[in-house]
């Protein structure tokens, strides 16, 4: 696969910017989102081989999103910056593979993408 | 300053550590909020700066701007200064900069560490102060990363030739113990009612152990090492200075040595400072320079007082032979007041220091303890040759004799004593002499009387018994 192409979805662009910087640095293709307008566009539009969907700062329609990209078959992780149960739950249910809490460990983080590259 | 020295651009700090910091090396500097880190890092600069070295200052908690006002005090040009601002912006505030997505370790670390090197290695300062190097442990993402990360940060700019002074903000939370063990010295400002300062840690170099005060002035920081009597000492004859009054010569066998301690002790207006003003006058007339340290009195109460007894204080002042110093007691603390008879005896030659009065100086000494102090400054004037004359008052005008109220007769050579009488309804003075260690002395009181011809001092009172009370009573009459 020629540089996959990873959906970045973040409210705060500074941390959006972050990421992107470092999945650059890592070699791979980065689209930004930083609404559920420019999210949907590129699930839409775009050839995505992942999703890292932080859902900090969105309401409860950034799950509608991430439910069209369980139906693309594109899979996805959510990022938060706490753990609870209801938020395992929905993040399940809606068809993450797995939830990573913020601030993330690079170490982590890389070994979950290529796991789901 | 020998050839591996540097100043800290505080001539008491370098006292303190027995010629300056040894170059090369790192430094930290700890104290809490407001104890004068970063004043003590900008003398540091401003040394280096005076030496035509390069120098860089930086700053990860206050801002350049911040700082202007500080160095503008201290007289500072803020161009000769190279600084990297690694403080956070105004803009880290808003949205766009605030992030949560990695650790400021993951984040922050990479690019500061890159400008750091950038600058040092661009500059090649010969002295960098960096202020404070705890900030480094959140780009940490735990304390053995900190430890390391540290530990080769030192050991690239000492590689490039720095010599390295570093803050830390130590508490309870965040203790910087591990800092103290990475550098070769360890400073520590204190402010606990009063400032102070401490090293604790010096490889290679000895250094004056405990606490020396400071003072934070409008032009920055001032050390005031504590006296150690031992290191300084002065060559001179152990001889007699006389009082120039035949009577009370006669009661000490020739007057007071050189280089001894004198109690003068007595109820309050008996005539005490007035007759350690005589041996001043007398030592006038020899060409010598006397000091005293008012305590209590003011400058112009003790003048009259002295015209008012043909003392002539004010011509002595005009001729460079006695130097009267009001002293606040509330602004002073020992170190510091010792630092002021240092500078008097070193560099003005006094030959004669009175202190008037003990109680007075207690004052300053505060919390510490008087008797070490006393004991520290008198040992150091001893040692220099100098006649030391402490003042004493008694509360007690008349009844049972004591020498002194405070347990200090110990440090004295010499214990001279004035005392009130009542003899047949009038209230009279006497003088006499409880001790002296360099000589023999009249056993015997004699009257003493002051008035507007100076001091007079009578036959000694042999029909008298009971003096001691203050009330006697004529053996035969």
């Amino acid at each position: 696969m020629d540089n996959p192409l990873i959906l970045a979805v973040d409210c705060n662009a500074r941390n959006l910017e972050l990421l992107a910087e470092f999945l650059h640095r890592e070699g791979y293709e980065v689209y930004r989102a930083n609404s559920i307008e420019q999210f949907v566009h590129a699930v839409e539009n775009l050839a995505v081989n992942l999703a890292l969907v932080d859902i900090s700062g969105f309401d409860r329609n950034i799950w509608e999103s991430c439910i069209q990209l369980r139906h693309k078959n594109i899979p996805f992780l959510v990022l938060s910056s706490k753990q609870t149960q209801l938020l395992q739950q929905e993040s399940v249910v809606h068809g993450a593979r797995g939830v990573l809490i913020k601030p993330l460990v690079i170490k982590n983080l890389l070994v979950m993408i290529e796991g789901l590259l | 300053m020998s050839k591996n020295r540097i100043s800290t651009g505080i001539s008491g700090l370098d006292e303190v550590l027995c010629g300056g910091l040894i170059s090369g090396r790192s430094y930290l500097v700890r104290g809490g909020a407001g104890t004068g880190k970063t004043t003590l890092g900008l003398h540091f600069l401003a040394a280096g700066i005076a030496n035509q070295e390069s120098v860089l200052f930086i700053t990860l908690g206050e801002s350049v701007i911040q700082l202007h006002s500080t160095i503008e005090t201290l007289g500072l040009d803020m161009q000769a200064i190279n600084f990297l601002d690694l403080s956070p912006t105004s803009e880290f505030f808003a949205q766009i900069q605030t992030y949560d997505i990695f650790s400021p370790a993951e984040v922050e670390r990479e690019p500061t560490t890159q400008k750091i090197i950038q600058e040092v290695e661009n500059l090649k300062p010969q002295r960098i102060f960096i202020d404070a190097m705890t900030q480094f442990r959140y780009f940490s993402s735990d304390t053995f990363q900190f430890r390391k990360q540290v530990l080769s940060f030192l050991r690239f700019l000492l590689e490039q030739g720095a010599t390295v002074l570093f803050t830390s903000e130590a508490s309870n939370e965040a203790p910087d113990e591990d800092l103290q063990f990475m550098s070769d010295g360890v400073i520590t400002l204190n402010f606990d009612g009063q400032r102070t300062i401490k090293v604790s840690k010096f490889r290679g170099s000895d250094f004056q152990v405990g606490n020396h005060s400071v003072k934070l002035t409008g032009s920055g920081m001032v050390v005031f090492p504590k006296l150690i009597p031992q290191i300084s000492k002065r060559e001179f004859v152990k001889e007699s200075i006389p009082s120039g009054i035949p009577e009370i010569d006669e009661l000490l066998h020739g007057g007071l040595e050189r280089g001894t301690i004198t109690i003068i002790t007595g109820p309050s207006g008996v005539g005490k400072s007035t007759l350690g003003m005589q041996f001043m006058k007398e030592a006038a007339g020899r060409g010598e320079r006397s000091i005293v340290y008012c305590f209590e009195e003011s400058y112009k109460t003790i003048l009259n007082r002295c015209e008012g007894v043909s003392i002539p204080a004010k011509a002595m002042i005009e001729h460079g032979k006695l130097s009267l110093v009001q002293i606040e007691p509330l602004h002073y603390t020992p170190d510091e007041f010792a630092s002021l008879v240092r500078q008097e005896v070193e560099q003005q030659s006094a030959t004669i220091v009175m202190i008037d009065s003990i109680s007075g100086y207690r004052l300053s000494v505060q919390k510490d303890n008087l008797i070490h102090n006393l004991h520290a400054l008198s040992k150091y004037l001893q040692n220099m040759g100098v006649a030391v004359l402490l003042i004493n008052e008694m509360e007690t005008i008349t009844g049972d004799f004591r020498p002194t109220d405070i347990g200090i007769s110990y440090i004295a050579d010499n214990i001279i004593f004035l005392r009130y009488l009542e003899i047949e309804g009038e209230l009279r003075r006497a003088i006499g002499v409880l001790k002296k260690r360099m000589s023999d002395f009249e056993k015997t009181l004699r009257e003493f009387e002051v008035s507007r011809y100076g001091i007079k001092v009578g036959k000694p009172l042999t029909l008298l018994r009971g003096i001691l009370k203050g009330v006697p009573e004529w053996t035969t009459r």
